[in-house]
Formats: structure tokens, C-alpha cells, sequence
């Protein structure tokens, strides 16, 4: 007796468990994959797609703006606001510059963390650039670019956990600041007594500035959205 | 005994196909942590039928307490970023082979 009802029991958590089974089975082809497993390996596919798309866009953005400024001139009229135009995008970052300047390395602290030290004592902080970068530009700066991320008027130099974000583009240590514009003024901005670097230097981080009389900085390859901003009319 | 297990298999696995249920998204990874704890019991419930130790009040209730037990265990462990489910897994899939270890013996011993 014992037997049938046990053969019973096993019998129906036998439909129970094919009911499951085959539900579930449905519902992951539904949705077209294991999400457990495929998961990173998707993931990283996308990424490694899509960082690629990206690389082309941006490459296709600073062909046509290369384009624009090179269009036929035709008449003075053009020629004049072709000036105007290659001026403009200097000014916002939109094409590539050379230049004489000052090249900034900074480099986290080599030496290994003591015990009881902080280690955030031992990086170099998005601030620090971010200061440095706002020292340069009152240095007189014309043109600014962190790891050949080209500074404009709505750059970020933001922390991101253990990367920083600079146009929304995330770069590492070494970093490398570049600024064209009177070597003196930018050297001496940086190098004065109580200035950014003496700061960083006391902190063991790595810092290292070289002249140079022919920096090249990058243009900006992001998109410009005006979503909010019309300009005004007179 | 055999033949009655796949049979009921194969009825619900016929069922569960022909019905319009759909889950979730998100509780398809606890379903299917639960789904490895019901074959776990289902398992265990033959093994112990052929040693006949079986008993109906045990192996019913520890379906229910090893599934639902199981898929707790995932949620819980998904809210903590933990990944607790992991546990379930690693518990019921020894457990699965060792079970089907021993039937596969008294299988043969019978034959």
C-alpha cells in the first residue's frame, strides 16, 4: 500500500517537474537566450561591436567637417565666411591644431602602499587635472587636450570608480596634458612656488613637464547637440 | 517504476508545452534554480523508493521546501550581489549524480 501511494507521489512531482521544465525551456528560447550564461560573452561581443561603430562615426564626423572647411571657394563671400567658419571651429575645438606648448605628465605614486596609508593619497584624482587644466587656461592656453581628449567649452573631467571620464571617454593614468600657447606663461603658471605641481610632487605623485614647439592636439570627435540652446536673435 | 517516472515526465513535458504561460524575464533564473532542485528531489524520492525507505510526507515536502528554498536562495542572493545561487547549484548538482549513482547500482544489481 505504502508503495502505490509513493509510486503516486513520484508519479505526479513527475508532471509537475516535466510542466516546469518544458515552461521554462519555452520562456529562455523565447526570449532568445540562457540569460545566465551568454550574458558576459554577449555582453563584451556588443561592446567590442559597438566600440568599433563608434571609432567609424567619429572618423566620419571629422571627415565632413573637413569637408565643410574645405568646400570650393567661389567667391570673397565664402572665402570670408570660410575664415570665419575654420576660426569658429578652432575656437570650439572642431579641428585638429599644432602649435608650440607644454607637455604635463602626471603618474600615480610608484612606490607600494604602506600599511595604514590612504591610497587615495597615491592617485592622481580627476581634480588634479582638472586644476592643472584650469591653471593652464589662465596661463593663456589656446588649446587643451587630456590623453588626446581635446578640451572644449562642455568637456568634463569627471571620476568614474577607478577611470576618469574626460568627453565622456574613459582614460588612465599616465595622464597627458598638452596645452599650446606661450611656453613661459604656461611653465611658470604651473611651476610657481605653492602651484599645482610643487602640490602633486609633495604627494609622491609623478610629474613631469617638457616644452615642446610642435604639439599637436587632437579636434574633438563627439557630437555637438544643441537640445535646449537656440541662439538669440537680435 | 522506471517507465512510470518517464511516462509522467514526458505527459508534463506535453502539458507544460501546450500551455500559454510565459514567465518573466526576471524569474527565469529562479526557476530554473528551482527546476534543478525539483529533479534533486525527484531523484532522491527514486533512490529511496528502491531502497524502500520511501516516504510520501518527506518526499512531498521536500520538493516544495528544497524548490522554493532554492529559488529564495537566488533572489536573496541577487538583492545582496551575492551570488548565493551558486550554493544551490554546486548542493544539487552533486547531490543529482550521487543519486542517479546509486539507482544506476541497484538498476543493475536488479538486472
Amino acid at each position: 500500500m505504502r508503495d502505490k501511494t509513493g509510486a503516486i507521489a513520484i508519479a505526479v512531482i513527475c508532471v509537475i517537474v516535466g510542466i516546469m521544465l518544458s515552461v521554462q525551456y519555452r520562456t529562455s528560447e523565447s526570449y532568445g537566450t540562457n540569460l545566465r550564461t551568454s550574458r558576459v560573452e554577449d555582453l563584451a561581443m556588443a561592446n567590442t561591436s559597438l566600440t568599433k561603430e563608434n571609432q567609424d562615426l567619429r572618423d566620419e564626423i571629422l571627415e565632413l567637417r573637413e569637408k565643410l572647411a574645405n568646400v570650393n571657394i567661389e567667391s570673397e563671400l565664402t572665402a570670408n565666411l570660410q575664415g570665419e567658419l575654420r576660426k569658429s571651429n578652432m575656437a570650439a575645438g572642431l579641428t585638429a591644431v599644432i602649435g608650440p606648448g607644454i607637455i604635463v605628465t602626471l603618474n600615480d605614486n610608484p612606490q607600494a602602499l604602506q600599511p595604514g596609508d590612504d591610497p587615495n593619497a597615491y592617485l592622481v584624482h580627476d581634480r588634479d587635472i582638472l586644476n592643472i587644466v584650469n591653471e593652464i587656461k589662465a596661463s593663456g592656453a589656446e588649446a587643451i587636450s587630456v590623453n588626446d581628449q581635446r578640451i572644449t567649452a562642455m568637456s568634463e573631467v569627471r571620476c568614474a570608480g577607478t577611470t576618469i571620464l574626460v568627453n565622456w571617454n574613459k582614460i588612465g593614468p599616465p595622464f597627458v596634458i598638452k596645452a599650446i600657447g606661450n611656453q613661459q606663461l604656461l611653465e611658470s603658471g604651473l611651476t610657481i612656488k605653492g602651484g599645482k605641481l610643487e602640490e602633486l610632487n609633495t604627494f609622491g605623485l609623478q610629474t613631469q613637464l617638457t616644452r615642446s614647439d610642435n604639439i599637436e592636439i587632437p579636434a574633438y570627435t563627439g557630437a555637438i547637440k544643441f537640445q535646449y540652446t537656440t541662439a538669440k536673435q537680435k | 517504476m522506471w517507465w512510470i517516472t518517464l511516462l509522467c515526465l514526458a505527459l508534463g513535458l506535453f502539458i507544460g508545452n501546450h500551455m500559454p504561460i510565459f514567465l518573466p524575464p526576471s524569474m527565469v533564473k529562479y526557476v530554473s534554480i528551482a527546476v534543478l532542485a525539483a529533479l534533486d528531489s525527484v531523484m532522491g524520492g527514486i533512490r529511496a523508493y528502491m531502497e524502500d525507505a520511501f516516504d510520501t510526507t518527506i518526499f512531498i515536502t521536500g520538493f516544495f521546501t528544497n524548490s522554493l528554498l532554492a529559488a529564495a536562495l537566488a533572489y536573496f542572493g541577487d538583492k545582496l550581489g551575492l551570488e548565493l545561487y551558486l550554493a544551490a547549484v554546486v548542493v544539487f548538482g552533486a547531490r543529482l549524480f550521487q543519486n542517479m549513482g546509486i539507482i544506476r547500482r541497484y538498476l543493475l544489481k536488479k538486472h
